[in-house]
C-alpha cells in the first residue's frame, strides 16, 4: 500500500488521510497488545487497570505521531516516561527481591547483578579471547539476563542502528527530560572536538576491561548507578566510586543538559553510544537532507540533541555516524528538507512510506522494552495508592 | 632461556597491562607505521629500563619489596599516580591542534617537540615498574639467583619473550592518517590518566587510612 505520494512541496508536508492513519495504526494496536500481554491478559483488576492505561498511552502516542507527523515530540514523551518508569519499576523490583537497592557481595558471587546494554562493549574482547563474560550476571532464566539483553540488542541494532539510543535505551530519557527543561541554552558553543570523547571513553573501557577482566564502566563511570543499584560503601575504593557516579550523574545527566538543551551524557560521554554508532553502518534507515530545499538556517544543527549534525554534514545531505534517528531535525526543519529515508533512495524521492517503515520497528522495540517498564511502574504506583504498599 | 619462555607464556597479560597507556599515546601522536614503530620501540626500551631498575633495586634491597607485601600497594599506587600525571600532561599538551582543552604550552610543548620519544620512554619505564602478575612471577623466579648478572639476564630474557606480543602494536599507525584518531587518542590519554589517578589514590589511600 502506498501511504502517500512523493513529498515535493517545500514548507508543507502532505499528511495522510484519516482512514489511512487508522489503517496505519491498526497493526500497532495488535502488536502492542501482544507485546504487553505476552499472550495472556491480566485477571486482577489492578493489573487490568495498569494494562489498559499503558496500552492507551502507548497507542495514543503512536496515533499522534502518525496523525501530526511529529515524530520527535511524541517519541520524546514516551522516551522520558520509559526512563522514569524504569527507575520506579527497577527500584521496586530490587526492593522486593533483595530488600534494598544495594548490590551486596553475595549477590555478585551468586551472579545476581542485572545485565544492561551499557556493558556490551566491555565484554566483547574478553568473550572473544577467553569465552568468558566478565559480568556477574546469569546467562538465562533470570531477571535482566545476559542472553536476553544481547538478543534484544542485536535485533534492535539490525533494525534501528543507533536508533537504539533514542527509542530503546531506558536511560537516555533522563538526560532528554532534563534537556527539555532548557528553554534557552546557556551554553551554546561547544567545541566540536568534544564529540570524540565517547570514542575515547570507549577505547579506555575496552582496554581496561580486557586488562582487569572486570566491567570497568560499571565499576567506575556509570552515572546511572546513582538512580539504580549501587554498592554498599564498605571501603575507600567504593567511596571514591560512589562519589564519581554521583558527580557524573549530576553533571552529565542533570546540569549540562539543562544548560545546553542537549543530551550531553548520550552525545558527549556514553561509550556504548559510540559503539552503537557503528551499527548505523549496517542499518538501512537514515536521515536525509534535501539540499535543494535546505536554506542553511542551521536550526537542525543547533537543536540536534546528540551533536550529530554539523555544517559539513548538512552540506553533504546526511547526518554524522552518531545520528540516533530521534526525529528532532525532521520535526524542526521549517522547509521539511529533512526526512527519514531508506539508504540508496535519494532524499528527493523519499515518501512518507520510508518514515512509516522506520516507525514500525522503532515503536515495536520501544514498546518491547518500555511497555513492560511503564506497566510495571504503573502497577507499583496503583498498588501504593490502593494498598499503601508497592509490593 | 627460562626467562624468555616465561615471558612468552605471560606476554599477552603484559600487553593487556601496557595497552591502556600505549594505545592512546600512539593514536594521539597520529604518526605513520614507521614513526609509530620507533615510538613503540622507545616505549619498550623504557619498559626494559623499568624492569632492569626494579631488578637492581629488588636485588640490592634483598628482595625487600616482594617480601614486604604491606609496601606493595603503596608503591604501585605511587607509580600509578606518576603515570597518571604523565598521561594527563601528554593528553593536554599541544592541545591547540588536537584537543578540546586549552594548551599548556611552554616547556612541556618544547620538550615534546624536540624529543618526541621522551614520553614513550617515560610511559615504558612507568608501566615497567608496575607489579603486574607476569612481572611478579618473573621476580619470584629471579629471586632464586644469587648473582646480579644472572638476575638481570633473566629479566632481559623475560622482556624479550613478552615483547613479541607488542609486534602488532605499530599497526595502530595504519589508522593514524585521520585527524579524528589523534583527537580520540589525546582524549583517551586524559581519561586513562583519570583512571590511573583514582587507582593510585585508592592504593595510596588504602595504605594510609585502612
Amino acid at each position: 500500500m502506498k501511504l502517500s505520494g512523493v513529498n515535493t512541496c517545500p514548507g508543507k508536508e502532505r499528511a495522510l488521510s484519516f482512514p489511512k492513519i487508522l489503517f496505519a495504526c491498526l497493526p500497532m494496536l495488535l502488536l502492542t497488545a501482544l507485546l504487553l500481554s505476552q499472550g495472556k491478559l491480566p485477571v486482577e483488576p489492578i493489573k487490568q487497570a495498569a494494562f489498559i492505561l499503558t496500552y492507551v498511552f502507548i497507542n495514543g502516542l503512536f496515533f499522534l505521531m502518525v496523525y501530526t507527523g511529529k515524530v520527535h515530540r511524541y517519541r520524546s514523551v514516551l522516551f522520558i516516561t520509559v526512563a522514569v518508569a524504569f527507575i520506579i519499576a527497577f527500584g521496586a523490583n530490587l526492593l522486593e527481591v533483595r530488600g534494598s537497592m544495594i548490590l551486596k557481595e553475595e549477590d555478585i558471587l551468586a551472579g545476581g547483578a542485572p545485565f544492561c546494554h551499557l556493558v556490551i562493549p566491555a565484554v566483547i574482547i574478553p568473550a572473544v579471547f577467553t569465552k568468558t563474560i566478565i559480568f556477574p550476571g546469569t546467562i538465562i532464566n533470570r531477571f535482566a539476563s545476559i542472553a536476553g539483553m544481547l538478543v534484544l540488542w542485536f535485533g534492535a541494532s539490525v533494525a534501528l542502528g543507533r536508533g537504539w539510543c533514542s527509542w530503546v535505551c531506558f536511560y537516555g530519557g533522563l538526560d532528554e527530560g532534563f534537556s527539555r527543561l532548557c528553554r534557552k541554552p546557556v551554553i551554546k558553543n561547544i567545541n566540536e572536538k568534544w564529540r570524540y570523547l565517547p570514542w575515547a571513553v570507549l577505547l579506555v573501557i575496552v582496554l581496561t576491561s580486557a586488562l582487569t577482566f572486570s566491567p570497568v564502566y560499571c565499576e567506575w563511570l556509570c552515572p546511572f548507578k546513582t538512580v539504580t543499584e549501587f554498592a554498599a560503601v564498605t571501603s575507600f575504593k567504593v567511596l571514591v566510586q560512589t562519589v564519581l557516579f554521583v558527580t557524573l550523574f549530576i553533571s552529565l545527566v542533570v546540569v549540562l543538559p539543562v544548560l545546553t538543551g542537549r543530551r550531553t551524557q548520550c552525545g558527549l560521554f556514553c561509550p556504548f553510544a559510540a559503539f552503537q554508532s557503528l551499527t548505523n553502518k549496517i542499518n538501512i534507515f537514515t536521515i536525509g537532507i534535501d539540499r535543494e530545499k535546505c536554506v542553511d538556517c542551521k536550526q537542525c544543527i543547533n537543536t540536534c540533541p546528540t551533536f550529530s549534525l554539523d555544517t559539513d554534514s548538512v552540506k553533504q545531505g546526511k547526518p554524522l555516524l552518531s545520528c540516533t534517528k530521534c526525529g528532532q531535525c525532521v520535526d524542526r526543519c521549517p522547509r521539511q528538507a529533512i526526512q527519514f529515508r531508506l539508504k540508496g533512495i535519494p532524499v528527493s524521492m523519499t515518501t512518507q512510506t520510508a518514515k512509516m517503515l522506520f516507525l514500525y520497528p522503532a515503536f515495536i522495540f520501544a514498546t518491547a522494552v518500555g511497555g513492560g517498564l511503564i506497566y510495571g511502574a504503573l502497577l507499583r504506583i496503583l498498588k501504593l495508592i490502593i494498598t499503601g504498599s508497592m509490593f | 632461556m627460562q626467562g624468555f619462555f616465561l615471558g612468552l607464556s605471560t606476554g599477552a597479560v603484559c600487553l593487556a597491562y601496557c595497552a591502556p597507556a600505549l594505545v592512546p599515546y600512539l593514536l594521539g601522536e597520529g604518526k605513520g607505521i614507521r614513526s609509530t614503530s620507533l615510538l613503540c620501540a622507545s616505549f619498550l626500551g623504557g619498559r626494559l629500563l623499568g624492569y632492569l631498575m626494579f631488578g637492581i633495586v629488588a636485588w640490592g634491597l634483598n628482595r625487600m619489596i616482594v617480601s614486604q607485601i604491606a609496601l606493595k600497594d603503596g608503591f604501585i599506587g605511587v607509580v600509578y599516580l606518576v603515570l597518571a600525571v604523565t598521561m594527563a600532561w601528554y593528553g593536554l599538551i599541544n592541545t591547540h591542534t588536537s584537543c578540546a582543552g586549552r594548551s599548556i604550552g611552554g616547556l612541556s610543548a618544547r620538550l615534546i617537540g624536540k624529543r618526541p620519544q621522551a614520553i614513550a620512554l617515560s610511559l615504558g619505564v612507568l608501566t615497567g615498574l608496575n607489579l603486574c602478575p607476569p612481572f611478579l612471577l618473573a621476580l619470584t623466579n629471579a629471586s632464586e639467583f644469587n648473582q646480579l648478572s644472572q638476575s638481570m639476564l633473566f629479566f632481559f630474557e623475560f622482556f624479550l619473550g613478552t615483547s613479541l606480543y607488542f609486534l602488532p602494536v605499530p599497526l595502530v599507525g595504519t589508522v593514524n592518517n585521520r585527524p579524528a584518531f589523534r583527537v580520540v587518542g589525546k582524549l583517551a590519554a586524559v581519561v586513562m590518566a583519570v583512571y590511573y589517578l583514582y587507582t593510585g589514590l585508592i592504593m595510596v589511600g588504602g595504605e594510609l587510612f585502612l
